[in-house]
């Protein structure tokens, strides 16, 4: 028989456990520690994000090693860099807590002052400050890939150039521009053709056949012209015959298959998914308050078909995630 | 009158929570987080869909002014990835999942995750077993009538033999030899294409006669390697190469191209991929069955955008039994001069 004095001890007990648990269960004893997730918005200077594969993957990783959201914007237009800018106001508005940005051009969008941290994939070195930033320096890629043609060219070769329709991201025209340099330094006429909207290029690929004793060493100048010209050589033999070699940039499936089967002769690629990777853990580093972590600069690396079975390459083109 | 009291401020507390229960909704209209997990992002077909859904859910932002943001993943032929990437989607808060099932027999973890977080689910490509898609109403099916692929597939053929017999009996002693190469057996379309396909050359008076065939799981290379197999083995006898899709078929005219075979091969294939049309355009590939890939994408993005917004899908994109969006089909063939 349990006195009166017993059933308030119990009472009081059974309050206290009571207590116990409200306080356990609402954190007030045992309390998590919050993890902040931060927001981080990628925005390209491109309207597809095909060529982004690789980046995105390394973007993915960071992303799940920092405890990121990180979500991908491409532009209505390539290369509009007004409309970048509205996008970066607005994934602003819209509470992301950093940008990342591949800058439809090489001055604007890097000006723009904004409340948010941004990280520039810079297409070159700049002069001003650029902390914070990852470089791949386009211009340098484009001579790189310039001196390898020349070096598989025969003396009866006319250089080829094939750009896209309308503008081009500052990377597109560094790249040529560094390609370019190395042709006239050496003396090569350069044609240039750009992609028809119906047709691409194929009917200025297909006269190619009709040139007499002369082949053509060909450049795309970005990931997407280079997939398509490969896919025409591909289907028209005969025009495949005619053409010393196509080379260009970019480590996209596609791009690899095509060099994979000896369609494309070489390619400049760089360690995308690093950079993916590279931009997401600066931001995040920025958003914890390191402010000034100098600029990261890429390398980048000419490849062959020899080259693709390369342990050394196959990581940075196949990268595991 | 503590009764009346109690009573108005019982309604007045409902009419506050009503109040930010709208405002909170109205909030979520500005931007539409959708989560896409692709079976295979290397599938040809997969990839120009992926494409085209990128471009739709930049012209619907456009249209509506509602943000739309895209998470797409890829799945890399793996369930239990697909499964991951599907949770990840819920906990980062998307209001909506497109979902192209590795295993169309085990999307039940998908549905269970996505009816727990209230989040609608559109299958797209794979259909999942119809016991799964009659579990919740927010669970919907966009792809393509396995059957009407087919039988336009079968019908190319048909009416080409009809018009011009030598060109699909090639060798012309009466019987069409033909090939096939199948895809993964998983797959629901597999099995109906090549049941349909065959049916309907039987039907249209096509005098067949299948010499072998093989699953090649969908992929250019597998189905290389079949080919390349086939043409040692049955040396100038196959006449038709019928395909389950355009990437198989590819591999096959990559075998004919390797052997240098000077016999002519009609090859076809179904999808209306973006290599597929190339090779139809260089009369490598004799037709194949495309679906309007543009609606298909553009179908994803409004069904998806509509369970969002609580909306009516618009009336181009009909449901049946309120679930299932067939896009239409059509056939491409490589005109014979």
């Amino acid at each position: 028989m349990i006195g009166r004095r017993g059933k308030v001890l119990l009472l009081l007990y059974g309050m206290f456990l009571v207590l116990l648990f409200l306080m356990c269960s609402t954190d007030l004893i045992i309390r998590e520690p919050e993890k902040e997730i931060y927001q981080i918005a990628v925005i390209i200077e491109d309207v597809r994000s095909d060529q982004y594969s690789n980046f995105r993957k390394g973007m993915d990783q960071a992303a799940v090693e920092f405890n990121a959201d990180v979500h991908f914007i491409t532009l209505y237009e390539k290369a509009d860099a007004i409309q970048q800018m509205e996008l970066m106001e607005r994934e602003q508005q819209d509470d992301a807590d950093a940008l990342i940005v591949v800058p439809a051009d090489e001055e604007r969008v890097p000006a723009k002052q904004m409340g948010i941290p941004v990280i520039l994939l810079r297409p070159r070195r700049m002069v001003e400050a650029e902390e914070g930033s990852v470089i791949i320096e386009y211009e340098r890629m484009g001579e790189q890939l310039a001196l390898e043609m020349l070096e598989d060219a025969s003396p009866n070769c006319s250089v080829l150039i094939l750009t896209g329709q309308g503008r081009q991201s500052a990377m597109d025209n560094l790249f040529l521009e560094g390609a370019n340099k190395v042709f006239i330094d050496n003396g090569y006429n350069v044609q240039t053709i750009v992609k028809d909207q119906s047709n691409g290029f194929r009917d200025d690929l297909e006269n190619i056949v009709n040139w007499d004793n002369k082949k053509a060493l060909i450049l795309a100048v970005d990931p997407e012209s280079l997939t398509e010209a490969a896919g025409i050589l591909a289907d028209n033999p005969d025009i495949e015959k005619k053409v010393q070699g196509l080379y260009g940039r970019g480590s996209t499936l596609p791009i690899l298959n095509y060099l994979d089967r000896g369609q494309i002769a070489g390619v400049c690629v760089t360690d995308e998914f690093s950079v993916g990777y590279l931009c997401v853990r600066t931001a995040i580093r920025e958003l914890e308050g390191d402010r000034y972590q100098p600029p990261i600069v890429m390398t980048s690396y000419y490849i062959e078909k020899k080259d693709l079975r390369d342990p050394a390459y196959e990581k940075l083109l196949f990268p595991i995630e | 009158m503590l009764r009346r009291k109690l009573v108005m401020f019982v309604l007045a507390t409902c009419m506050f929570l009503s109040a930010c229960h709208s405002s909170q909704k109205e909030d979520a209209m500005t931007s539409i987080r959708i989560g896409i997990s692709l079976y295979r992002g290397d599938d040809t077909f997969i990839n120009n869909i992926r494409s085209l859904v990128e471009e739709k859910a930049k012209e619907y932002e456009r249209e509506n002014g509602i943000k739309v943001i895209l998470d797409i993943q890829d799945a890399k032929g793996n369930q239990n990835t697909q499964n991951n990437q599907v949770e990840r989607f819920i906990s980062l808060g998307c209001d909506v999942l497109c979902i192209n099932p590795v295993d169309r027999m085990d999307a039940s973890t998908i549905i269970d995750k996505a009816m727990t977080a209230g989040v609608p689910v559109v299958f797209f490509n794979r259909q999942p077993v119809e016991e799964d898609m009659n579990r919740w109403d927010q669970l919907y099916y966009i792809g393509v009538d396995a059957k009407e692929t087919a039988i336009l597939q079968g019908k190319m053929v048909v009416d080409l033999y009809q018009e011009q017999p030598q060109a699909v009996d090639l060798n012309g002693d009466g019987v069409v030899s033909y090939v096939l190469l199948e895809g993964e057996t998983s797959h629901q379309d597999s099995l109906i294409r090549t049941q349909w396909s065959i049916q309907t050359l039987k039907n249209g008076g096509v005098p067949i006669e299948k010499i072998t065939g093989g699953i090649a799981n969908w992929e250019r290379s597998q189905a290389s390697a079949l080919m390349e197999q086939w043409l040692l083995s049955y040396p100038d006898t196959i006449e038709l190469v019928v395909s389950n899709n355009d990437d198989m078929a590819l591999g096959a005219i990559d075998a004919l191209e390797r052997a240098q075979s000077t016999t002519k091969v009609n090859v076809i294939g179904i999808d209306g991929t973006t290599p597929g049309l190339e090779a139809l355009e260089s009369g490598k590939l004799l037709g194949t069955v495309s679906a309007n890939k543009e609606l298909y994408a553009s179908a994803i993005v409004e069904l998806a955008a509509s369970c969002v917004l609580g909306e009516e899908l618009p009336k181009e994109y009909p449901l049946t039994d309120e679930k299932y969006y067939w896009t239409p089909q059509e056939i491409i063939i490589h005109r014979i001069e």
